[in-house]
C-alpha cells in the first residue's frame, strides 16, 4: 500500500480540508439517514393515524414546524454537503497540483539517459490519464468508502439497537463482499496494469504520429500509420473490455449478496415476528434502512474496483517521482563566482556507454577565448565530447575541468549557466521568436535580443517576417528553412552571452556567405569574453580556429591550427583535400583567374 | 496568421446546442440494436425490481400475520429468484454496454485519426502537437460513458418519470399539479446554472490543453532547457498553468455541485407543499388519507428521476466541452485532398513541369512568384541560393504537400492537382532537413521506406548509404532500440538512416533537401558514390550549400528573389559570372 501512503504525502497542505472533507460527509450520510423523519413523523401523526383528522386540528402549529423543519434540514443538509463536496474538490486539486509540480520538475531535471528509457507519448500518459485516475481516488473512492462504511455502520448499530437477532442475521452477509473482493483483487491487478500499458503505447503511436506528420506524409504512409495506430487503438479496447470483464464476473457475486439482504429481512424478520420476537413496527424501521446496508455493500465492490486502477496508475507515477538523476551537485562543490573564465582542459579523459568506449583518453587544453574547432567522422564521438563540458553526460574516466576546477566540483547551474550549447538538432518551441532567442534570460531587453538575431545573421530574415520577432514559430520551429532554424538557435545561444560557447554544427545548413559573416561576428563582434568551441564538417568553419581537434574512433588523432595541420598526413588533410577539390577542378577549368 | 502557442486558449467560434449530441447518434447509431437491447433489458430488470415490494407486502399484511411459515418461505424464494434475475439482468446489460462504449470511442478515434492523416501540415505548424495529442487520447476517453451508459441512463429515467406521473395522476391531479409546479423552478434554475457552466467546463478543456502542450513541448526540449539552465523558470510557468487549469476546474464544479442540491431541495419543497395543500388548503376530506400518502411517496419517486437526470445533464455539460473539439478537429477542412475524380497517376518517368507558379503560405507574401522550368525524365537539379529564398517550399510543392495560389505543376505531363495523392507521393522520395526517428528498431525505421522490404534489402540499402557501419557497432545492431528524442543517435546518423529509408523507397523522383548536412566530409565523399548510383534513371531535386556536392548535376538553378534567378549546368553558370559565379568562388576562396 505504498500507493496510499505517497498519496498522504502528496495531501499536505490540503490534508486538513481533507480531513474536514471526510468528517463532513460522515455528517451529511447520518443527516441523510435521518431525514425522513419529519416525513414519517407527518405520515404517523396526520395521516396513518388513527386520530389523524383530531390531530390536525388540534396541532396545526406542529404540522407547519414539521414542514419548515422538513426543508430546513434538508436545506442545511445540502449546504452541508455542497461544502463538503467543494473541500473534496479543494483538497483533491491541492494534492494533484502538488504532484504535478512536483513531476514536471522531475522530468525537466533527468540526466539524458531517463529520455532514452521513456517515451514521450508514455510520459504524456502519467501526467494525463493516471494523475487523473489519484484525482478519481482521492476525490472520488476514498470518499466513497468513508461514506459507505459511515452509512452502513450507523444503519447497523440503528439496527443491533432495534433488535439484535435480527441485525446478526443481515450482518451475516457482509463477509461475502470480503471473500469476493479478495479474489477479484487477486486479478485486478494484472488487468489494469495490462490496461496502463496499452493506454500509453496507443498515446506513444499518436504522439509519433502528430510529431512526424512530415515524414509520414513525404512517404504517403497514411494508410500504413492508420493501420498501426487502428492496432495499438484495439489493443486499448480490448484490454478494457478485458479488464471491465474482470470486473463484471465479480460483480454481479456482490450484487447479488447485497440483493438478498432483503431476502434475509423477510425471511428472518418474518419468523421472529411469528414467533412474536419481533414487532411490524421493528421490522418497518429496518427495512426502511435496509439500503443504507445494502447499497455501501454494493458500492464498495465499485470502489474496489476503482481502486485497483489507481493502483495501476499510481505505480507508473510513483516511478517517474521517485527517479533521481545521478548527475547533481556534490557535497563538495565550491561556491562559483556567477562568470566564469572559460577555460577548459581534458585530463585522461574517457567516456563509455555500457561497456562501450566512445572516448578514449583525452587530453588537451582551450584557453579561455579561444576559438577551437572539433573534426571527425560521423560516430567518433564529437558531440559526446561537448556533453561532457556542461556535464550532461560524466566522463567514466579521468577529469574535465573547467577554470582549472573540476566540473563536478562546480555547481551543476553556474556551470550550465556559463556554457550555452547550440545544439544539432534544433528545437524551437511554439511561442514567438523574440521569447525563442530570449529562451536563456526572458528579462532580455528587445534590443539586446535584435543584436544577438544580428550576430546569428537571422535579423534579416525575421524582419521580412510578417510579425517581425512577434511571429509565432510551430514546435520545432516547422515552417522556417533549416538554415533559419539553426540561425535563430544560435542567436538563442549567444543571448545568455556565455563564457563558453558551443556550437554542433550549428551552420551546417547555412550557406557559405552567411557562415563566414556568423564566424566573423564570434570572432569579432561578440561584446564579451567567450570561448568558442565549433563541431563543424567544413573546412571553411575550421580555417581560421585557433585550434583544431581532430576525433577519430574517439581518440584524438591530431591537434594544431589549419596550417600545421594540412602539412601533415592525415584525416584534416584528406578532409582538406576533398573539400578543395572545388578549387582544383575550377582552377582546371580555367574560370579562376 | 494565427497560430496558437501554449499559453493562448484556443477559441470555439460554434455556439451550444445539442446539436454534437445528435452529431454523436452517427456512433451510436452502429450500435443502435444492442443499445435497444441493452435498454429492453434494463425494463425488464426495473420491472423485476417492482415485484419485491409486492411479494413483502403480501407478506407482511397476510403470510406474517396468519403465521403461515412455510408461505413465507416461498416468498422469500420467490424474492430471491427476482433478486437474482435483476442482478443477472444487470449484469448482462453491462457486459453489452462494456463493449458498446469501447466501440463507440474507438469509432471516434479511428476517424479522429484517419481525419489527422488528411489534414495539411499547415494544421500541425499552426499549434502546439499536444494540443492534438490530448484530442485524440483523453477527450475522446472522456465521452465513451456519457455515449453509452449516458444515454440508456437518460432513456431510463424518462421513462421512469413518465411512469410515476401516470400513476400520480390517477391518483390524484390536483396534488399532481402540486407535485409538477416545482418543475418551472427546477427548469428556470438549471438554465441558469447551465449557461455558465458550460462556458466553465470549456475553460476548463482550454486551460487543460494550454497546460499538456507545454507539458509535451518540455519533455521533447528537456535537454534545450537543461542547457539554458531554464529549469526553473519552465517550472514557473508550468506551475502558472497548472494554477489556472485548477482555477478553472474549481470554478466548473463549484456550479456543477450546485445541481444536486438544488434538485435535493426543490423535491423537498415540493413534497412540503403536498402536504400542507393535502392536509391544510383542500377541503377536509376531499383528499382521502390514504390518497395523500400515496401521493407524497410517489413525489419523492417522482423527483428521483429527475435528480438523476440533472446529474446525467451535468454530465453530458462537461463531456460536451470535450466532444466540441472533438467535432472540431473533425471539421478541419482538408485543404489538399485528392479531387473528385482524380485518378492514380499511374508508373511515372519522372517528367516535372512549373507552370508560372506562384506561391505564398500566407496570403499576400508570395514566397516564390511566377515560377516556371521543365526537368526531364531523369535529370538532376540543384537548387542553390541563400537561406529562405524558397528552395524547400519549390521541392514541397512537386510532392503537393501545399496547393499552389497560381499556375500549375504537372509531373509526366498530368497535372498534380488532378491525381490521388497517395499514387504521385509514393513514388516520390523525399529527404528532409529534420530526420524523424520513430520509436523502435533502426531496421523498422529504414524499413519505413518499403514496408515489405527484406531484412536483407534494409541492410543493402544502409550499406549504400554507408549506414551500416555504425549500426552494426551499436549495442544491438539493426535491432537497437531508438526513439524521437534520443541520444543513441547523432544528427548524421539520423540523416544516414533517414537517407536509407528514402532509398529504399525507391522513388521515380527523388529530392534531397539538405540530406547530408550533418554528415562528416569524409563520410559525404563515399556517400557521393552511393548516390551517384542513386540518382541514376530517377529525376532527382538536390538541394546543397556545399556545392561540391552539386557540381555534377545536369542543371543548376539559383534561386532568390522569389524565383529562378540564374538556371544552367555548372559550366554554363561560371561563364555568366553571375550569382553562381559569387557564391561559388566564395566558397573556393
Amino acid at each position: 500500500m505504498f500507493q496510499l501512503r505517497w498519496l498522504w504525502k502528496n495531501m499536505k497542505g490540503s490534508r486538513a480540508a481533507y480531513i474536514a472533507a471526510l468528517f463532513l460527509s460522515i455528517a451529511c450520510n447520518v443527516m441523510y439517514i435521518t431525514s425522513p423523519y419529519f416525513q414519517s413523523k407527518i405520515i404517523d401523526t396526520f395521516i396513518s393515524n388513527d386520530n389523524a383528522l383530531e390531530n390536525l386540528k388540534n396541532q396545526k402549529s406542529l404540522l407547519w414546524w414539521l414542514l419548515v423543519g422538513m426543508v430546513g434540514f434538508t436545506l442545511l443538509r445540502t449546504v452541508l454537503q455542497y461544502a463538503c463536496n467543494m473541500y473534496y474538490e479543494t483538497a483533491s486539486q491541492g494534492m494533484i497540483y502538488r504532484v504535478r509540480t512536483h513531476l514536471f520538475r522531475k522530468i525537466e531535471n533527468q540526466d539524458m539517459d531517463f529520455y532514452d528509457r521513456y517515451r514521450t507519448g508514455d510520459l504524456m500518459t502519467r501526467l494525463t490519464g493516471d494523475l487523473d485516475m489519484v484525482r478519481h481516488m482521492v476525490s472520488w473512492v476514498i470518499k466513497g468508502c468513508v461514506e459507505s462504511i459511515a452509512l452502513f455502520t450507523a444503519s447497523m448499530v440503528y439496527f443491533f439497537s432495534i433488535d439484535v437477532r435480527t441485525a446478526f442475521c443481515i450482518l451475516a452477509m457482509t463477509p461475502a463482499i470480503f471473500i469476493v473482493t479478495r479474489k477479484f483483487s487477486k486479478r485486478a491487478g494484472p488487468a489494469y496494469r495490462k490496461v496502463r500499458e496499452a493506454s500509453s503505447s496507443l498515446n506513444t503511436a499518436a504522439q509519433e504520429n502528430i510529431s512526424g506528420n512530415r515524414v509520414v506524409k513525404a512517404f504517403a504512409r497514411e494508410d500504413y500509420e492508420i493501420e498501426k495506430f487502428r492496432e495499438k487503438d484495439e489493443q486499448y479496447r480490448t484490454a478494457n473490455i478485458k479488464a471491465a470483464k474482470v470486473w463484471l464476473r465479480y460483480q454481479p457475486m456482490i450484487d447479488f449478496a447485497a440483493g438478498s439482504l432483503a431476502v434475509i429481512l423477510l425471511l428472518a424478520g418474518g419468523i421472529f415476528m411469528i414467533k412474536q420476537h419481533l414487532t411490524m413496527g421493528q421490522y418497518v424501521a429496518i427495512s426502511g434502512l435496509l439500503w443504507a446496508v445494502s447499497n455501501p455493500m454494493r458500492n464498495m465492490g465499485n470502489y474496489v474496483n476503482d481502486f485497483f486502477r489507481f493502483m495501476a496508475s499510481a505505480g507508473k507515477i510513483i516511478e517517474i517521482y521517485y527517479e533521481a538523476p545521478k548527475i547533481i551537485d556534490r557535497s563538495d562543490a565550491k561556491e562559483d563566482e556567477e562568470r566564469l573564465k572559460g577555460d577548459i582542459e581534458f585530463k585522461n579523459v574517457s567516456y563509455s556507454i555500457k561497456g562501450k568506449p566512445i572516448l578514449k583518453d583525452l587530453n588537451f587544453k582551450i584557453n579561455a577565448g579561444e576559438h577551437v574547432v572539433i573534426m571527425g567522422a560521423t560516430g567518433s564521438g564529437k558531440t559526446s565530447l561537448i556533453n561532457l563540458i556542461p556535464r550532461f553526460y560524466e566522463c567514466t574516466e579521468g577529469t574535465v575541468l573547467v577554470d582549472g576546477t573540476d566540473v563536478r566540483r562546480h555547481k551543476l547551474h553556474t556551470l550550465r549557466k556559463n556554457i550555452s550549447i547550440a545544439t544539432q538538432d534544433v528545437l524551437l518551441y511554439s511561442d514567438t521568436i523574440d521569447s525563442n532567442i530570449a529562451f536563456g534570460d526572458s528579462e532580455l531587453e528587445e534590443e539586446y535580443v535584435k543584436r544577438c538575431a544580428e550576430l546569428a545573421a537571422a535579423s534579416e530574415f525575421i524582419e521580412k517576417l510578417p510579425m517581425k520577432y512577434e511571429t509565432i514559430v510551430g514546435e520545432r520551429g516547422v515552417g522556417l528553412s533549416g538554415g533559419q532554424k539553426q540561425r535563430i538557435s544560435l542567436a538563442r545561444a549567444l543571448a545568455v552571452r556565455p563564457s563558453v560557447l558551443i556550437l554542433d554544427d550549428t551552420t551546417s545548413a547555412v550557406d557559405m556567405e552567411t557562415e563566414s559573416f556568423i564566424q566573423q561576428s564570434l570572432d569579432k563582434k561578440l561584446d564579451f569574453p567567450c570561448t568558442k568551441i565549433v563541431i563543424a564538417q567544413r573546412i571553411s568553419s575550421s580555417k581560421n580556429a585557433d585550434k583544431i581537434i581532430i576525433l577519430e574512433d574517439g581518440r584524438i588523432s591530431d591537434i594544431g591550427t589549419h596550417e600545421e595541420l594540412i602539412q601533415r598526413e592525415g584525416y584534416y588533410r584528406q578532409i582538406y583535400e576533398l573539400q578543395s577539390g572545388i578549387n582544383c577542378a575550377a582552377e582546371e577549368s580555367g574560370v579562376r583567374a | 496568421m494565427a497560430r496558437n502557442k501554449y499559453d493562448v486558449d484556443e477559441q470555439l467560434e460554434t455556439p451550444f446546442d445539442f446539436g454534437h449530441l445528435k452529431r454523436s447518434f452517427k456512433y451510436i447509431k452502429k450500435y443502435r440494436g444492442k443499445m435497444i437491447l441493452s435498454l429492453a433489458i434494463s425494463i425488464l430488470a426495473a420491472i423485476a425490481g417492482l415485484i419485491g415490494p409486492l411479494i413483502t407486502q403480501r407478506a407482511l399484511d397476510v403470510t406474517i400475520p396468519k403465521g403461515r411459515i412455510a408461505e413465507l418461505v416461498g416468498l422469500a424464494a420467490l424474492l430471491l429468484g427476482c433478486t437474482l434475475l435483476s442482478v443477472v439482468l444487470g449484469n448482462i446489460r453491462s457486459r453489452i454496454m462494456t463493449v458498446v462504449g469501447q466501440n463507440i470511442i474507438f469509432d471516434i478515434r479511428e476517424d479522429l485519426f484517419e481525419h489527422l492523416q488528411k489534414l495539411p501540415f499547415t494544421y500541425y505548424d499552426d499549434r502546439p502537437h499536444g494540443k492534438i495529442l490530448i484530442r485524440v487520447i483523453n477527450y475522446v476517453n472522456s465521452v465513451s460513458d456519457m455515449l453509452s451508459n449516458g444515454i440508456i441512463n437518460f432513456i431510463m429515467e424518462i421513462l421512469n418519470m413518465v411512469f410515476i406521473l401516470i400513476f400520480m395522476l390517477i391518483v390524484d391531479v390536483r396534488l399532481t399539479l402540486v407535485a409538477l409546479s416545482g418543475l418551472p423552478l427546477f427548469m428556470a434554475l438549471m438554465f441558469a446554472i447551465k449557461k455558465h457552466q458550460r462556458k466553465a467546463w470549456q475553460d476548463v478543456s482550454n486551460k487543460s490543453s494550454n497546460m499538456n502542450a507545454y507539458l509535451q513541448e518540455n519533455i521533447v526540449g528537456a535537454r534545450i532547457t537543461q542547457v539554458f539552465t531554464r529549469e526553473e523558470e519552465n517550472a514557473g510557468i508550468y506551475d502558472k498553468l497548472n494554477t489556472s487549469y485548477r482555477k478553472s476546474w474549481m470554478k466548473a464544479v463549484r456550479l456543477s455541485n450546485l445541481v444536486w442540491p438544488t434538485t435535493d431541495n426543490i423535491s423537498t419543497l415540493v413534497r412540503a407543499a403536498m402536504f400542507a395543500v393535502g392536509l391544510l388548503v383542500l377541503p377536509a376530506g376531499t383528499a382521502s388519507l390514504g390518497t395523500l400518502a400515496a401521493m407524497t411517496g410517489y413525489a419523492s419517486r417522482f423527483w428521483q428521476p429527475i435528480m438523476s437526470l440533472s446529474n446525467i445533464l451535468n454530465n453530458f455539460i462537461n463531456n460536451i466541452a470535450y466532444l466540441e473539439r472533438i467535432f472540431e478537429t473533425l471539421d478541419e477542412p482538408v485543404t489538399v485532398s485528392d479531387k473528385e475524380g482524380a485518378e492514380d497517376i499511374g508508373e511515372i518517368s519522372g517528367q516535372v513541369s512549373f507552370n508560372d507558379v506562384t506561391f505564398a503560405y500566407e496570403e499576400d507574401n508570395n514566397v516564390i512568384e511566377h515560377v516556371s522550368f521543365d526537368v526531364k525524365a531523369g535529370e538532376s537539379v540543384a537548387l542553390v541560393g541563400p537561406t529562405g529564398a524558397g528552395k524547400s517550399t519549390i521541392v514541397s510543392l512537386i510532392s503537393r504537400f501545399y496547393n499552389l495560389t497560381k499556375g500549375s505543376i504537372t509531373v509526366d505531363g498530368k497535372d498534380i492537382s488532378e491525381v490521388t495523392l497517395k499514387s504521385l507521393r509514393s513514388q516520390m522520395g523525399i529527404m528532409l532537413q529534420d530526420s524523424f526517428i520513430f520509436s523502435g528498431t533502426i531496421l523498422d525505421n529504414i524499413r519505413y521506406g518499403k514496408l515489405d522490404a527484406k531484412d536483407s534489402e534494409v541492410v543493402k540499402a544502409a550499406k549504400t548509404v554507408c549506414a551500416d557501419q555504425f549500426i552494426t557497432l551499436m549495442e544491438d545492431g539493426y535491432e537497437t532500440q531508438v526513439n524521437e528524442r534520443g541520444s543513441k543517435l547523432s544528427g548524421g546518423e539520423k540523416q544516414l538512416i533517414s537517407f536509407a529509408r528514402t532509398l529504399l523507397s525507391d522513388p521515380k523522383i527523388l529530392v534531397l533537401d539538405e540530406a547530408t548536412s550533418s554528415i562528416d566530409a569524409k563520410t559525404e565523399a563515399l556517400l557521393q558514390q552511393g548516390i551517384a548510383e542513386l540518382l541514376k534513371g530517377r529525376t532527382s531535386f538536390i538541394i546543397a550549400h556545399r556545392l561540391s556536392t552539386i557540381r555534377n548535376c545536369d542543371r543548376i538553378m539559383y534561386i532568390d528573389e522569389k524565383g529562378i534567378a540564374e538556371s544552367g549546368t555548372h559550366d554554363e553558370l561560371m561563364e555568366k559570372k553571375g550569382a553562381y559565379y559569387a557564391l561559388y568562388t566564395s566558397q573556393s576562396a
